[in-house]
């Protein structure tokens, strides 16, 4: 005769929470500087979530109030549909996090460092120490003094800590610091192997190339706020618009245009005119440029909308752009 | 859990070097030089072992060192998961706070007690097995570490020595040799008969066997458990409050210092001098407690030598009280290390 334990109502609960990481009005204060400022985020299962932010921003500050390494000032957060501080420790069996440099005890090896985060995980944990160090190309180094270890090195012992648990989300903290560019190749296919797998990677990084390269969504925060959050395509898509002209006297052409209500920014350039669009224009614009340059008397060779890119964007929204100097 | 944590700190070559040296070297080192000496010339170098040498090197080396090296290791224990980045991987892991710091006491004590227990092995055996075979008591030489049924046996066999030589009334007409004899010549009338002798000597034996026993050349059994459960005691101390302060710091050099002032600076000092407005915090220093709860055969812990005399230098303390004492120690100190850990930002 067999039996089946069910999870109790809160296990469940949790298990059909849609959200990864979700927090509501969350507030961290440093004496008068508030680190975290009521951020609401919502990080879906099963992707790769960017979480951006310029030096200061307070991402850091997220993170460790999310894993319980500070107390949250006010709000209310989750992981994995588990609620946080309350059912903290079940939610933690799940989840696998790397914040800050990742620092070990150095006289140890990297196998015996994990050995002792093992220890303090469920049981199963011991067997994953060798996958975990194969996977994250350590093995070889294993039993080296983890003193001997390069940045790079511990960057992958701090990912090989985060799947001892089996984790079903993992929140790493700039993880390509360190690494060579083979080192990061390797990590962002990791990475995305890991969000194959089911899982939900939270990618904390200043590195938007990578980032735009690696995840499906992201999150903008800046001065303890999260400004913009969403898929990557829908953002880039509601960004102001670029269009490339390239076309006989440019000069010209960009007078001919200031006389319009179009409402671009226009600058001369060695490759013709480059327009930038304000966001949530129609495409029809375009059209009309076309046909304000051709009945102006203007050859147009050719015009070719320019796609923004995630840092382009990042900087847009964020207070890096625009601000008093 | 604790396995690993013992592990962790197992692998601290230096500080296990230190403990090593300070519990097991020194006290081997200097009585095997002792042994060599004694054996090369017995004559200018008394045994290595023996009654005064074990009191010595429980209560003035082992007891105070043991103590230092115990709570360096126990700061060493409560500070390195924060200097050297691991407290955050572990709190990460889901385990509570409170259970990771409480691993560290059984790991910690499973490295301090053995090495005190190998130092304090090798000390004893060495006091017993090369300890004298003849003790001068009083002037006269006597048979060591006889038990009072084998001391009155002797008395009964050395009637002469015992009256004549040893503490007390010396019978009328007993013609005694040397300097303490009566100044009778040997077969004045009266002269008390050999029975006689036996019998007075006995007596005299039985009442100074107290005395002779006291001066015992080969430490006593229970002198030695005593003593040996003291030292693990102290060094117990040293670890949970090096440990609980450590944690409470969360560095390891500053708790380190202080220990070591606490145990050769301030101990010392609260032990002995009565300050009548310091009166009960005095009696709250772990040291004195211990102090009070030492075994009667040793030289007073920061009480200066009481031993012939009977007199204690100690600020005085009940031995309930003591107890008490160690006890809010044992428990303030682990009850403040886990509090910081439960409550530190990291």
């Amino acid at each position: 005769m067999s039996t089946t334990t069910l999870p109790d109502t809160s296990d469940r609960q949790a298990a059909d929470s849609q959200w990864a990481v979700e927090t509501h009005g969350l507030t961290k204060r440093f004496g008068a500087n508030i680190a975290v400022n009521g951020v609401e985020l919502l990080v879906p299962r099963g992707c790769a979530f960017g979480y951006l932010g310029p030096n200061g921003a307070g991402k850091t500050t997220l993170i460790r109030v999310l894993l319980g390494l500070t107390h949250a000032d006010a709000g209310t957060m989750s992981l994995l549909g588990y609620p946080v501080p309350k059912r903290r420790d079940a939610a933690l069996a799940r989840v696998g996090a790397i914040v800050d440099e990742p620092r070990f005890h150095g006289h140890l090896s990297g196998r015996q460092n994990l050995q002792i985060l093992a220890a303090a995980r469920e049981p199963a944990a011991r067997d994953r120490i060798g996958p975990s160090l194969e996977r994250v190309g350590l093995a070889h180094r294993a039993n080296d003094k983890v003193s001997k270890y390069s940045m790079g090195m511990r960057q992958r012992l701090g990912v090989a800590a985060c799947l001892l648990g089996d984790p079903q989300l993992l929140i790493l903290d700039e993880p390509m610091n360190g690494l060579d560019p083979a080192g990061m190749y390797e990590m962002r296919d990791m990475i995305l192997s890991l969000v194959a797998e089911g899982r939900t990677v939270v990618l904390s990084s200043h590195l938007l190339d990578e980032v735009e390269r690696t995840c499906d969504a992201v999150a903008i925060v800046d001065k303890g706020n999260i400004i913009r959050q969403g898929p990557i395509s829908e953002l880039l898509a509601g960004a102001s618009l670029g269009l490339q002209v390239e076309c006989s006297e440019p000069d010209r052409a960009r007078v001919l245009l200031d006389g319009t209500n179009i409402g671009a920014r226009i600058e001369v350039g060695s490759e013709g005119l480059g327009l930038t669009l304000a966001e949530g224009t129609p495409r029809d614009v375009i059209a009309e440029i076309n046909r304000v340059l051709v009945e102006g008397g203007i050859s147009v060779y050719r015009l070719q909308q320019v796609q923004a890119s995630l840092e382009s964007w990042f900087l847009q929204v964020t207070s890096r752009l625009g601000a008093p100097q | 859990m604790i396995a690993t944590r013992f592990m962790e700190l197992r692998k601290r070559r230096g500080l296990m070097i230190a403990l090593v040296l300070v519990n097991i070297g020194l006290p081997t080192i200097f009585l095997a030089v002792r042994l060599v000496a004694h054996a090369v010339a017995p004559k200018s170098y008394g045994p290595a072992g023996g009654y005064d040498i074990f009191t010595n090197l429980v209560a003035g080396v082992m007891y105070v060192f043991g103590f230092i090296v115990a709570a360096t290791l126990g700061c060493a224990a409560g500070s390195v998961d924060l200097t050297e980045g691991m407290f955050r991987h572990l709190v990460v892991t889901g385990r509570s706070r409170l259970a990771i710091y409480l691993a560290r006491i059984p790991a910690g004590l499973a490295i301090v007690v053995p090495l005190v227990a190998v130092g304090f092995t090798i000390v004893c055996t060495v006091c017993v097995a090369a300890a004298p075979t003849k003790l001068n008591y009083q002037g006269v030489t006597l048979p060591a570490g006889l038990s009072r049924s084998g001391f009155l046996a002797w008395a009964g066999d050395h009637p002469v020595e015992v009256l004549c030589d040893l503490p007390g009334p010396v019978p009328a007409n007993l013609p005694c040799p040397g300097p303490n004899g009566g100044g009778v010549p040997s077969g004045t009338p009266g002269e008390p008969s050999p029975a006689v002798l036996k019998s007075l000597a006995i007596q005299n034996a039985a009442r100074i066997y107290p005395g002779y026993a006291a001066t015992f050349l080969s430490p006593s059994n229970s002198l030695m458990i005593y003593s040996g459960l003291w030292i693990e005691l102290e060094a117990v101390i040293g670890f949970i409050v090096g440990l609980g302060l450590g944690s409470l710091m969360g560095q390891r050099t500053v708790p380190v210092v202080l220990m070591i002032v606490l145990e050769l600076i301030l101990t010392p000092i609260f032990s002995t001098a009565v300050i009548a407005h310091l009166i009960n915090f005095q009696r709250g220093v772990v040291g004195l407690a211990m102090a009070h709860l030492e075994p009667g055969g040793l030289p007073l812990a920061f009480g200066g030598d009481n031993r012939g005399t009977g007199i204690s230098h100690l600020v005085p303390e009940s031995t309930a009280i003591a107890v008490v004492v160690i006890l809010a120690w044992l428990v303030g100190w682990t009850a403040l290390g886990a509090w910081r850990m439960m409550t530190r930002d990291t």
